[in-house]
């Protein structure tokens, strides 16, 4: 058998960085890890504010089923209008040119 | 032998049936399924030929590694001249298909040609039979494949088939297998509904001797393990491809009212987790299935709960339907979603191109540009779930006005609705776009500006971008197999190193095209699933080729050139908005509205996406224009195509 098979490919290695238990908040500047109580339907994170409703895929593994809209909202809302406020959304063009 | 499996050359004009092997020589440079696939069709295709034409060669492939043992091996690829793009046609499927093609003794069919009448292929234990499919013409998908098995008295016929859409030459009809495995992009169902092709059926009992049969069981169970450990992948097999959905629409990259948004809120009800809650078909704790020789288990089983088609039985949605169905056109029903997905798979159509396509004539409804007369008096607002399944139905069958002329594609609709009408079209090279929102990740706008059969999320998108996975992992994974020394950032809305990112999940994702492995067992979705350095070693145990890492890296990156000089034979240049690698004005002009506060304010900055795109370019051995330079054609051994050798 001409094929190395005890060393580890660079993609069966990653495993070991594996989390569980914990999700990553979903706002790209933030993207902490949380970590819910088991079995929490909600969670906050603790850096940012944005609050999330979670789904367990099994008893270590929760997934974030999706945002606390209300709560999550507002926080959008405020941050447009201060991006707005500022100048720093560019360009409101819709459709066609 | 895997490389024993034929091509066979079949004429519907004529019925002249040709079979040949195919030789080592080609295998080892261009493997099999879309890898070859890409090599006939550039040999074969006239150039400049009409895609409805009987010259334009239907190419249908099972992948090198299918039904050998290594896992979810089941891809069955089909290529040909795409009617919606005028460019590259291709289109990869899950299923049981591609296997049975592989027993009865073929890897590659090469069908041109028009048939007299309605007819399918029986390809059976190394013949093919041209049959007669006059009684299977205007049947769904289904119940073409069922009478086909009826007709044959065979129970364990697959068959790749058409429906209504197809026949009916709707140019973003699918190919079907099973109940929802689908073709769905640029068309191909259109290039057999015009060759009076309704299905091709596949039964197969010839063995494929595996090289080294211990071996490639022991590592195929490594395989698996490191296939079933990832968490990604427990995920899909409980929710399937929707919780992408659920977990893009939470921080805005979900592309919704064609564009004008990039978040649906208050979508609970179609959330996987809700579907999972409703559906009342199950084979386990989920309602979940799976394709041949897959451990994933991501296709979801349900009936349909209420409305005019409840009880009706499907399988999906997959994250498309969800925004064909849901985000684009702004409907928050899963009886919408689940309605829209079973029509759509019965008539054999594109889930995302007809979404698209509704949700852009939505938006010229609400904008003027589109009247009730055009609509034929169906009010064609967002948020109309009624107008949403009437518009699915009116374009299968080329209902009314509207109905036949969106059933052409996004370009020529454009050009026949006027009044500016084309700026509001959200697609690359003629093709919709898939229903995310990449104005916040210039990677992902990058790899759909210049995937190689227009606007497409499986041809280069480097998904995992999205983690935020640390520097060191990302150098692991895009180090290999070829030296990277260059910038990346694990900040998705950065631009550096984004463009190698792009050029690396490229070469990766035609390799599994290549073998005929399914996606969501390699770098796609999840960051420690099998690439390059494992492959070899399946190829190894079960055929008895040997290749190491780079070389399957050169292999890929010949086939992608390849459909890149096809493309530029049928008139690709780099910035031409409706044959080009290049994004329509919304995304450099329209800043994201909805999402997290990161992404809110986001467009594509044109000048650092115009600088991706040279270095894109130069990673693949491209001029500033996107042609191949010299060089690059002889590094790659594609200096002399066409050889014709095949």
């Amino acid at each position: 058998m001409p094929m190395e098979n005890a060393k580890q490919s660079a993609a069966e290695s990653l495993r070991k960085t594996r989390t569980f238990g914990k999700v990553r908040c979903h706002n790209p500047s933030c993207m902490g890890r949380i970590q819910p109580e088991p079995g929490a339907r909600r969670v906050k994170c603790p850096t940012c504010g944005m609050e999330y409703r979670l789904y367990w895929v099994n008893p270590t593994l929760p997934r974030i089923r999706g945002p606390v809209w209300d709560v999550n909202k507002e926080i959008a809302a405020k941050t447009f209008a201060e991006k707005e406020a500022a100048g720093r959304i560019a360009g409101k063009k819709k459709g066609g040119k | 032998m895997a490389l024993d499996r034929k091509i066979a050359y079949v004429n519907l004009t004529t019925g002249d049936i040709e079979i040949k092997p195919i030789p080592l020589s080609i295998r080892k440079r261009f493997l099999g399924g879309r890898g070859l696939d890409a090599y006939l069709l550039y040999n074969h295709a006239p150039k400049g030929v009409d895609p409805m034409s009987p010259d334009n060669p239907l190419i249908i492939s099972a992948g090198l590694l299918v039904a050998t043992c290594a896992s979810a091996s089941a891809r069955t690829h089909v290529m040909a001249k795409s009617p919606l793009t005028g460019l590259l046609g291709s289109t990869n499927m899950g299923g049981f298909f591609a296997p049975e093609l592989a027993w009865a003794g073929f890897h590659h069919l090469v069908v041109t040609g028009k048939a007299k009448k309605p007819s399918y292929l029986f390809v059976h234990d190394g013949t093919i039979e041209i049959l007669d499919a006059s009684d299977l013409w205007g049947k769904t998908t289904t119940e073409t494949q069922w009478a086909i098995r009826e007709a044959l008295g065979d129970d364990e016929i697959k068959s790749l088939v058409i429906g209504p859409a197809g026949e009916n030459l709707v140019r973003f009809a699918n190919v079907m297998t099973g109940i929802k495995n689908s073709g769905g992009r640029t068309g191909m169902g259109c290039v057999m509904g015009a060759k009076n092709l309704k299905a091709v059926a596949a039964r197969g009992t010839m063995d494929i001797k595996i090289a080294h049969p211990m071996e490639a069981l022991e590592f195929n169970k490594r395989f698996i393990d490191q296939i079933t450990s990832a968490k990604v992948n427990q995920t899909q097999g409980t929710l399937g491809t929707p919780f992408i959905w659920g977990a893009t629409n939470c921080w805005g990259g979900l592309r919704t009212r064609n564009f004008q948004y990039n978040q649906l809120e208050y979508a609970d009800d179609i959330e996987p987790e809700h579907l999972d809650e409703i559906a009342t078909e199950t084979i386990g704790p989920h309602h979940m299935t799976g394709c041949f020789g897959c451990q994933v288990h991501c296709r979801a089983q349900y009936r349909i709960p209420s409305g005019p088609y409840a009880g009706r039985y499907d399988e999906g949605p997959e994250y498309t339907s969800l925004g064909a169905f849901g985000a684009e056109p702004g409907c928050t029903s899963a009886e919408t979603v689940l309605t829209g997905n079973h029509l759509v798979n019965q008539f054999g159509m594109d889930n995302l191109e007809t979404g698209s396509m509704i949700s852009w004539a939505m938006e010229l409804f609400e904008e003027g540009i589109l009247s009730e007369k055009d609509t034929d008096g169906l009010d064609l607002r967002f948020g109309n779930d009624a107008a949403l399944l009437e518009m699915v139905e009116r374009i299968c069958y080329r209902k009314g006005w509207l109905g036949d002329v969106l059933a052409d594609g996004g370009i020529p609709a454009a050009e026949k609705i006027g009044k500016g009408a084309f700026d509001y079209l959200i697609q690359v090279k003629g093709m919709n776009n898939l229903h995310s929102d990449e104005r916040a990740t210039p990677a992902l706008a990058l790899n759909i500006a210049t995937a190689s059969r227009g606007s497409d999320h499986l041809r280069s998108r480097p998904a995992i971008d999205l983690y935020h996975l640390p520097e060191e992992v990302l150098r692991k994974i895009y180090g290999t197999p070829i030296p990277y020394k260059g910038p990346l950032s694990s900040e998705h809305t950065a631009y550096e190193g984004k463009a190698w990112m792009v050029f690396w999940q490229e070469n990766c994702y035609m390799a599994v095209d290549c073998l005929g492995i399914c996606k969501y067992h390699t770098t796609f979705l999840g960051a420690t699933l099998p690439n390059f350095e494992d492959w070899p070693k399946a190829i190894y145990y079960n055929t008895g080729l040997e290749f190491s890492p780079e070389e399957l890296w050169t292999i890929a990156e010949r086939c992608n050139m390849i459909e890149r000089m096809y493309n530029l034979r049928e008139g690709l240049t780099r910035n031409d908005l409706k044959k080009g690698d290049t994004l329509n004005h919304r995304y450099f002009d329209e800043p994201c509205k909805k999402g997290a506060p990161d992404v809110i304010g986001m467009s594509i900055d044109r000048e650092k996406f115009e600088k991706m795109l040279n270095e894109f370019y130069e990673y693949k051995g491209l001029d500033k224009n996107g042609r191949p330079k010299a060089a690059t054609l002889k590094r790659l051994g594609l200096e002399k195509e066409p050889s014709r050798l095949l």
